[in-house]
């Protein structure tokens, strides 16, 4: 073999994992986005809650920093997305057809977090109500509740199914199945610490939603890290 | 679990996504393979052992010295 074609393929392997760092920052820009948009619903919420009318400069500043933030974070998605296009990097069917699924989910799941946002917004204009309260847990109207159910309870499942049986591998199987485990233990140990801790007076009262999504993210970390070190 | 994947591919010119393909396995898991990281299934060391043509135990090294824990 040749100097030429070893080097080629480092090369190849080295743009792969180029590639998954900068699919790495795509997620993580995305979830950015999602958190900036959630922060200019609150803000829009509280200044609905506070009587509303036309906004004074303080507050055009502060929602043209979000939304200038917002713009940077989709431009920065924008350009990685090109940059792991132009790389040529071959992907293993499998590995393909995994990203697609994961950047479906992850985009289903912003148009969901969206919905239920809308929905706290008008919660708020319209009947004043507080606004973290009106957007974790305020009344929604049957026309989002009903396609949500059906997204989560019956795709995702179905989703969730097919990842687990034909698409991923078994090191990603396994990352996963780590990554259920720390966050199990989390679950376990955290929870009954906090509640504890509430019994003592010295913190507020167990909130299930912060406990999901703890939950949920000390599995997603491991997930990924487990998967990408 | 030490192992000669990385020279096998490379005496086949093959890069990791390549290799991937071959085994019906992502990049990122030849990559944890090879660095150590991630040790094979069974199933998964017998089907890179017939893709090489090789035994497993010359594919892979437990570092197994001989002597018996009895």
């Amino acid at each position: 073999m040749t100097n030429l074609t070893e080097s080629a393929m480092f090369d190849a392997d080295e743009k792969a994992g180029n590639n998954n760092q900068r699919i790495l920052w795509m997620i993580l820009c995305g979830v950015g986005i999602i958190m900036i948009l959630g922060a200019i619903a609150g803000f829009l919420s509280a200044h609905s809650a506070e009587g509303g009318g036309p906004l004074n400069l303080a507050g055009y500043a502060t929602l043209g920093v979000f939304i200038s933030v917002t713009l940077i974070l989709a431009f920065t998605i924008w350009k990685l997305f090109q940059m792991v296009k132009q790389s040529g990097e071959r992907v293993p069917r499998r590995e393909k057809l995994n990203r697609n699924i994961i950047l479906a989910c992850g985009g289903l799941g912003g148009i969901m977090g969206l919905a239920i946002a809308a929905s706290g917004i008008s919660n708020i204009s319209e009947q004043g109500a507080d606004p973290f309260v009106a957007l974790l847990a305020g009344p929604l109207p049957l026309i989002i509740v009903v396609p949500l159910i059906f997204v989560w309870g019956v795709i995702m499942p179905v989703v969730a199914w097919f990842w687990h049986t034909r698409v991923i591998d078994e090191q990603e199987a396994n990352a996963y199945r780590d990554g259920g485990y720390y966050a199990g233990y989390a679950f376990l140990m955290l929870t009954p610490l906090w509640w504890l801790l509430w019994r003592g007076g010295l913190v507020p009262e167990p909130d299930g939603v912060a406990i999901y999504l703890t939950f949920s993210l000390v599995w997603t970390a491991v997930w990924f890290w487990k998967k990408y070190r | 679990m030490k192992n000669q994947l990385k020279v096998l591919r490379a005496m086949r010119n093959w890069s990791q996504a390549d290799l991937g393909e071959h085994l019906d396995v992502s990049r990122q898991a030849v990559n944890a393979i090879e660095t150590g990281k991630y040790d094979p299934s069974l199933p998964l060391a017998f089907k890179i052992s017939r893709l090489f043509d090789m035994p497993i135990e010359e594919i892979f090294d437990d570092e197994f010295n001989g002597e018996r824990d009895v």
